[in-house]
């Protein structure tokens, strides 16, 4: 089988060699070395010339066997230093297989909730582990976790999720800047304030009280360069415990992508909030810089010779979970700028999609380079024994192989907000007597759940024996899980995503 | 050498289940009653001492012998917030001195460098010492220095980072500012590509909030640029500079086109000849450049795209040189730039 010509350019250095420079040079050598003897090795399995340029297998049923052993007979020792993150070790197993297209059977989904609803806190919120204090980001895993494996009803998990006492808890972290604690005496930090977010408009408990300030503290904590810093400093602003708005906040902490995506998710998290409340034209709406966050989200995809993977951060290396954390922040941006079926006439439905690269362009529109990432997850990303990775020749994780095949999912599939699927919820939606807060939550479910598959988009490199199924940007689940606890939860009965046919 | 653990050094292999002095302590298990799904095989060490910490935590002990349980646990884990969390409040409920406390976490910072917990801790014993200790400023002047020893082991530590920007700012005082912009260009003189470094830079010369009237922005906006087109000239391929270039116009409201002439230099294919004119304000890549270099070309588009008119056309001609030769990687993006340019 003959490989594509592959451009083989260096990052260019200038002739000066730096630390940076260095590391980067060997990381690339290791990279092309990868991308070559994965060809050869095809090339020798398979020797006929005449058949089309490979392009390499996702190794299915290599990465459900290694996320399997896990699930089944757990993570050996070195795995303690994750034993305060143990929501996280089933989310990511689970959502693992859910993005592999695999289900849960009736007894794994019932050991699950068990284990789970183990870690719930008496006073709100879940734990690392039982016993372990309340935090926000085990107790976003948890919810998603359970959005997957629960149901409602006795021991189904949905039913036991103490909900106000969640609520409780988050606004016992509350801050004077809008920020929150992660827990109690712990940091301030905008992974746990995506964490509450995505948990708090999965269960529908957002109140504009809980919010209050929080658009405010994210738009602080973009920096320079348009990502986001995982915090920002409120000390010169804070006037007793009020914000003086007039007095900048600084971002503390370079621009990175796991705080991108978080500060960008909250962000879009927050419009319902935004759209509602901030309605009198004496408000002053709090803005973030799209343009430059989406430069910089672009800017960290690594060149050909880094086989199209996503740096976390400028100038440090190429990292699969950024496949997911920047790779997928793309589509958050895309979001954000107003792309999306619906917003626009489909210039493409009559074209014939053969299979070309020429054709592969014309009909893709996204602003990242969705084919090389899905190279780089497929060359770089697999480890030969199962389970995904950072680079080579590093081990298989549980935290890399979800974010790894989450990232290829976000580059296979366009997941952005459809005008014609809103207008649909909506028009199914029911107002909730017994909740105060109709309007938010009603905008917080449509925002939401209108995310879905531009259909026709979707784009394999290796074919369609490729595929994994398409995740919903904001919380990382599929749309089908994100729309079942949140039809629970909002007590709403959601129209089918799939035309029926005509009797 | 600081201190690193307390009394009992005689039974350090001891599990807290064969130690007299627990023996009033029932453990507690993890998980009563029912078969965990995706469990972690423990050390009888680490599984141990957490069946104690569960029962401490229950029973709201606060007693010398729970520093010692905690931090048995985080040594194992520096992960477990919640010891974190637990060993904090005992240590301030049993008016434990807190410098001690610091300098016993040295050892531990430095091993443990990619770990939240250890950072956060520190901030919170640094937090209180500012109101109790009787020279806090010295103990602050004496954190930045053991940070530099830590990221001396690891220069782009984020967690390490973020820490120094809050204790540059929560104490706020000169004597502590002034180290840092000599110690940023230290480090750039090792390495000019560690964005860590630019971004502390940028935190420090920006970030941080002054009085009115203390510095003449001016002055420190010509310092600035003159200082980053040097290092530009040095290796032009570097975002980390040109990132901080357009942070420091974007900040101040600069016009990209004040930086025409310079940018310029490093957006042709060739390096101007050695017979040109030296100027100092424009200084001319260095002997090895790769030029046109692509940070320098989009500079140039965005000078264009920010005169309008007649440039978009020169805008739009550099975007497709990016897409289709300089940054194919980025080909989808620079066509999104010309889309946009043309539907203004």
């Amino acid at each position: 089988m003959a490989a594509v010509e592959r451009e083989w350019k260096p990052t260019p250095t200038d002739g000066v060699s730096t630390p940076t420079s260095l590391l980067q040079a060997s990381t690339e050598d290791i990279l092309k070395a990868k991308y070559l003897s994965v060809n050869l090795n095809a090339a020798a399995a398979s020797p006929s010339s005449s058949s089309p340029p490979f392009e390499p297998p996702l190794n299915k049923n290599a990465h459900l066997q290694y996320l399997l052993r896990n699930l089944r007979q757990g993570f050996p020792a070195h795995y303690i230093s994750q034993s305060a993150s143990q929501p996280w070790l089933i989310f990511w197993t689970l959502q693992g297989f859910c993005v592999l297209g695999v289900g849960l059977d009736g007894q794994t989904k019932k050991q699950t909730v068990e284990t789970l609803l183990a870690m719930q806190h008496p006073n709100g919120g879940f734990g690392g582990g039982p016993g372990q204090a309340a935090h926000l980001l085990p107790t976003y895993a948890a919810v998603c976790a359970l959005a997957i494996a629960g149901q409602p009803g006795a021991g189904g998990g949905w039913d036991q999720i103490d909900r106000a006492k969640i609520y409780d808890f988050f606004m016992s972290l509350k801050q004077p800047d809008g920020s929150f604690l992660v827990a109690h005496d712990a940091e301030v930090d905008v992974r746990g304030i995506y964490c509450l977010l995505a948990v708090a408009t999965l269960l529908n408990i957002l109140t504009p009280e809980l919010v209050a300030g929080t658009p405010e503290f994210i738009a602080s904590c973009q920096t320079y360069e348009g990502g986001f810093g995982n915090a920002s400093f409120p000390g010169w602003a804070l006037r007793g415990s009020v914000i003086d708005p007039g007095i900048a906040r600084p971002p503390l902490g370079e621009a990175h992508g796991g705080y991108t995506f978080c500060g960008t998710a909250s962000w879009v998290f927050l419009q319902p909030y935004l759209a509602t409340v901030y309605s009198l034209p004496s408000q002053v709406k709090p803005v973030i810089n799209v343009k430059s966050l989406l430069r910089w989200c672009v800017q960290m995809q690594g060149i050909s010779i880094e086989l199209g993977g996503f740096k976390g951060r400028t100038n440090k290396l190429v990292d699969g979970c950024y496949s997911w954390w920047v790779g997928g922040c793309v589509g958050l941006v895309e979001g954000l700028m107003g792309s999306g079926s619906g917003s626009k006439v489909d210039e493409h439905a009559d074209e014939t999609k053969a299979d070309q690269d020429g054709e592969w362009d014309d009909v893709d529109d996204s602003l990242s380079n969705r084919r090389a990432l899905q190279e780089y997850v497929l060359y770089a990303g697999q480890h030969p024994a199962g389970g995904l990775i950072d680079k080579p020749p590093k081990s298989a994780d549980a935290y890399h192989t979800l974010y790894c095949l989450s990232g290829l999912s976000a580059a296979q599939h366009r997941v952005l907000p459809s005008a014609q699927r809103r207008a649909t919820l909506e028009a199914a939606w029911k107002d909730d007597p017994s909740s105060e807060h109709n309007a938010l939550r009603k905008e917080a479910f449509l925002s939401a759940l209108s995310w879905v598959e531009d259909e026709g988009t979707a784009k394999f490199v290796g074919g369609p024996s490729n595929r994994v199924n398409a995740t919903h940007p904001l919380f990382n689940l599929t749309v089908t899980h994100s729309e079942g606890i949140m039809g629970y939860f909002y007590k709403q009965t959601i129209p089918s995503r799939y035309a029926k046919k005509a009797a | 050498m600081p201190r690193v653990t307390s009394n009992n050094s005689d039974d350090e292999a001891q599990l807290y289940c064969e130690k007299s002095e627990w023996q009033d302590i029932t453990p507690i298990p993890q998980y009563d009653g029912i078969n965990p799904i995706a469990p972690i095989f423990y050390t009888p060490e680490y599984k141990d001492a957490t069946e104690y910490f569960r029962a401490i935590v229950k029973a709201d002990e606060v007693s010398e012998r729970v520093l010692q349980l905690t931090y048995d646990i985080i040594s194992m884990n520096p992960a477990h917030y919640s010891a974190w969390q637990y060993r904090y409040r005992t240590l301030v409920a049993l008016k434990h001195p807190l410098d001690v406390e610091l300098e016993l976490m040295d050892a531990f910072a430095i091993k443990f460098l990619k770990t939240y917990q250890v950072w956060h801790h520190r901030r919170l014993l640094l937090t209180a010492l500012r109101s109790s200790a009787p020279s806090p400023l010295s103990i602050a002047s004496k954190e930045l220095a053991f940070i530099i020893r830590a990221l001396s082991t690891d220069t782009k530590n984020y967690h390490t980072w973020s820490y120094r920007q809050w204790l540059l700012a929560f104490f706020d005082d000169e004597e502590l500012w002034e180290g840092e912009l000599p110690y940023v260009e230290r480090l750039l003189e090792t390495d000019v590509r560690n964005n860590s470094a630019w971004h502390h830079r940028y935190f420090v010369v920006w970030g941080r909030v002054r009085a009115e009237g203390e510095i003449d922005v001016g002055d420190v906006l010509k310092r600035e640029i003159a200082y980053t087109k040097d290092q530009i000239a040095l290796a032009p391929n570097n975002p980390s500079a040109w990132n901080y270039l357009r942070g420091i116009l974007e900040h101040t409201k600069t016009p990209f086109n004040s930086l025409r002439t310079f940018v310029e230099l490093y957006s042709t294919q060739t390096a101007p000849g050695e017979e040109d004119i030296v100027d100092l304000d424009n200084p001319k890549p260095g002997p090895g450049a790769q030029l046109p270099c692509a940070p320098a070309l989009e500079f140039l588009a965005d000078i264009h795209e920010e005169m309008g008119g007649e440039q978009t056309k020169k805008a739009i001609e550099i975007w497709k040189s990016l897409g289709n030769e300089y940054d194919t990687m980025r080909k989808k993006y620079w066509e999104f730039r010309v889309k946009e340019a043309l539907s203004v």
